[in-house]
């Protein structure tokens, strides 16, 4: 028998405190859609897509209902496209994104993510192939994203793939000029990329995966700092091993309602079910921060000295919950800090709190990367690669996943605003070191060598 | 022995239980299940016992007057009637039902009867007032049990409509979620 503060807490979580369930993914092996044909090819796709997908959302919107709790987004990802479609040219890799787009609109689901390619230590045809089609592919699609992986701790970091991503990234911006730049929203470049990620734009089906399997991306930024608001507001001040153990039970409980939803959701569909995903992911609305975490734990905002050390604290309080709570987490499971899509840090952006270099500090701690970040238009392809070389570098040492999803907004400059819209909200652009240089140690191409396992120090 | 149904009200004190459950044991009764609550300073238990088939109702009535007197308690007892201690045999689900909004006369009245006339039954019902001033911390909850064959998501629109009428906002949601994420 529940009692009234339980039953009390719970409905607060669901009703003031924005918690959903923020993904549904349908992982899709297309393994076997392969064919040298591409209009065998389009329509295997079409036919196992559709089978598979036709009742997600109807499912997701029916156990939503059941439980009082929206399931937000509805996606699907795929096998790496690099892979399954390997024998075909840039220009036809166009053609399946679209595909891919008219399917993704068919079965109405938010978003398909695998249009990717792992080249973390050699870039094979289809690679390449993938890697050119990336800019127009994500300019005339509106409903798929992109990732490639350029760095593992075991490769090391693939410096001619980086290159082509910064060229990619950059054209991509060109190309969708009138919207801000708005491609690159969907296109992330990875180090270590998971296989099961149900957040975008990274999601994408590893090949260790099954045919087809549920996993579950539950978010709840306003859950956890609603609970540490109201245990600095008890009598007893609590210190910071107190707070994380809050934010490790809140976690905890957050993570259990995914695992049920995505469970119940899988069940329904005749699928397994993968993972739960317990990633602080915010939207652009207030009390679904990140940034404003920050605030609640005694921090002026997110960025100022400090932070590296309270988002330590968060991310690991909140895997430690996640782990606790669920014997199948995975994905990034961990903090996010997309810079447009959170009001708060957004905001810490415009006021010079937070520079990339600071964002780029804060992503060797929580679970992704340099994500959503707003630079000058003019930022040349070599400095691009710079960034991305340094985020895949943190992530390679590390061990841990790390990724850049930065925008180079179009004839914009420091201080002026990006729009992208929805989810993806908007930001101040900010400043770059050697905006529109050249960098000759990018230039090098070849790989950087994959990093000792002792002597940690 | 047969089963019968004891249920006392009454202004709360220490030993209410004690002399109800003293009478039963020196009649040779057996509590088979019992239950109590308190509203403000009113007291309400309801048990089940099974009594020897020489004592009667009467009887045992007079003993409990006796056992209990002078407490201002009201005592009835009935025989529990076998069929309604084997319900229909039907396949329900638990859901929880909260409404959120300020007091006012007739919230219970609407929102059972909406309850009542899809035949889904209440297995508990509480008031919770965190409120102070703020009338959104009015909250009313009922635990009910949904049989699986009828519409819920009729039922959960039927709800939400009447208590928006009457200035309420209404959750349905199954019961899972409060057990997932409160119990490991």
């Amino acid at each position: 028998m529940l009692n009234d503060r339980e039953f009390i807490s719970t409905l607060d979580m669901l009703k003031y405190e924005h918690l959903d369930v923020r993904a549904v993914t349908l992982g899709i092996n297309l393994a076997d859609c392969s064919s040298h044909d591409l209009s065998v090819f389009k329509s295997n796709i079409r036919n196992k897509m559709t089978g598979l997908a036709k009742n997600l959302v109807t499912v997701c919107n029916r156990v939503g209902d059941k439980y009082g709790i929206d399931v937000v987004n509805k996606r699907i990802s795929i096998s790496p496209i690099a892979v399954v479609a390997a024998a075909f040219s840039s220009k036809q890799m166009v053609e399946i994104a679209r595909t891919l787009d008219d399917i993704a609109e068919e079965v109405n689901v938010d978003f398909i993510g695998g249009f990717s390619a792992l080249v973390e230590k050699g870039i094979a045809n289809g690679d390449r192939a993938l890697i050119e089609a990336i800019p127009e592919a994500l300019a005339t699609t509106r409903r798929l994203c992109s990732s490639v992986n350029v760095a593992s701790t075991r490769a090391g970091i693939n410096m001619d793939a980086v290159l082509l991503m910064a060229e990619a990234i950059k054209k991509a911006a060109e190309l969708t000029k009138d919207s801000d730049g708005l491609a690159c929203a969907k296109l992330c470049v990875f180090c270590n990329i998971p296989e099961d990620v149900p957040f975008m734009a990274g999601a994408y089906l590893g090949t260790g995966e099954a045919d087809a399997v549920i996993n579950v991306g539950v978010s709840g930024p306003g859950v956890v700092k609603n609970a540490i608001d109201r245990a600095l507001a008890g009598e007893t001040r609590p210190d910071l091993g107190r707070i994380a153990e809050i934010i490790k039970q809140t976690a905890c409980k957050v993570t259990r309602v995914g695992e049920l939803i995505g469970r119940e959701v899988a069940e329904n569909l005749g699928i397994p079910f993968g993972v739960v995903d317990l990633s602080l992911a915010p939207t652009p609305t207030v009390g679904d921060s990140v940034g404003e975490i920050f605030q609640s734990l005694g921090l002026l905002s997110i960025g100022v000295p400090g932070s590296t050390a309270a988002l330590a604290m968060l991310n690991d309080a909140v895997k430690k919950g996640g782990a606790f709570a669920s014997s199948y987490v995975g994905g990034l499971s961990g903090a996010f800090i997309p810079v447009s899509e959170d009001l708060n840090i957004e905001e810490a952006a415009r006021n010079g709190y937070l520079n990339i270099e600071k964002l780029e500090a804060l992503t060797s701690v929580c679970s992704v990367g340099l994500d959503m970040v707003a630079i000058p238009g003019n930022t040349s392809v070599d400095t691009l690669a710079g960034i991305i070389a340094d985020e895949m570098a943190v992530g390679m040492i590390n061990s841990k996943t790390t990724a850049t999803r930065i925008i180079p907004v179009p004839g914009k400059n420091v201080g002026d605003n990006a729009h992208f819209g929805g989810l993806l909200g908007h930001a101040a652009i900010i400043g770059v070191k050697n905006a529109d240089g050249v960098n000759r140690f990018i230039r090098h191409g070849g790989r950087i060598p994959a990093p000792i396992h002792s002597l940690k120090n | 022995m047969k089963k019968v149904i004891i249920t006392v009200t009454g202004p709360d004190k220490p030993g209410i239980i004690a002399g109800v459950s003293n009478v039963l044991y020196n009649q040779h009764c057996n509590i088979e299940n019992i239950s109590q609550t308190t509203l403000q300073s009113e007291f309400a238990g309801i048990c089940l016992a099974a009594i020897p088939e020489s004592l009667s109702i009467q009887e045992l009535q007079a003993h409990m007057e006796q056992g209990l007197s002078g407490q201002n308690l009201q005592i009835t007892i009935k025989t529990m009637d076998e069929e309604t201690s084997n319900p229909a045999n039907t396949i329900t689900e638990p859901f929880i039902v909260s409404t959120f909004g300020p007091d006012r006369k007739g919230i219970v009245a609407v929102i059972s009867q909406v309850i009542a006339d899809a035949g889904v039954n209440i297995s508990n019902l509480k008031a919770v007032f965190q409120g102070g001033d703020n009338p959104d911390r009015n909250i009313m909850i009922f635990e009910i049990d949904v049989p699986v064959s009828i519409d819920l998501q009729r039922f959960s629109a039927e709800l939400s409509e009447k208590a928006s009428a009457i200035g309420l906002d209404l959750n349905i949601q199954h019961k899972n979620i409060f057990d997932a994420v409160n119990r490991i």
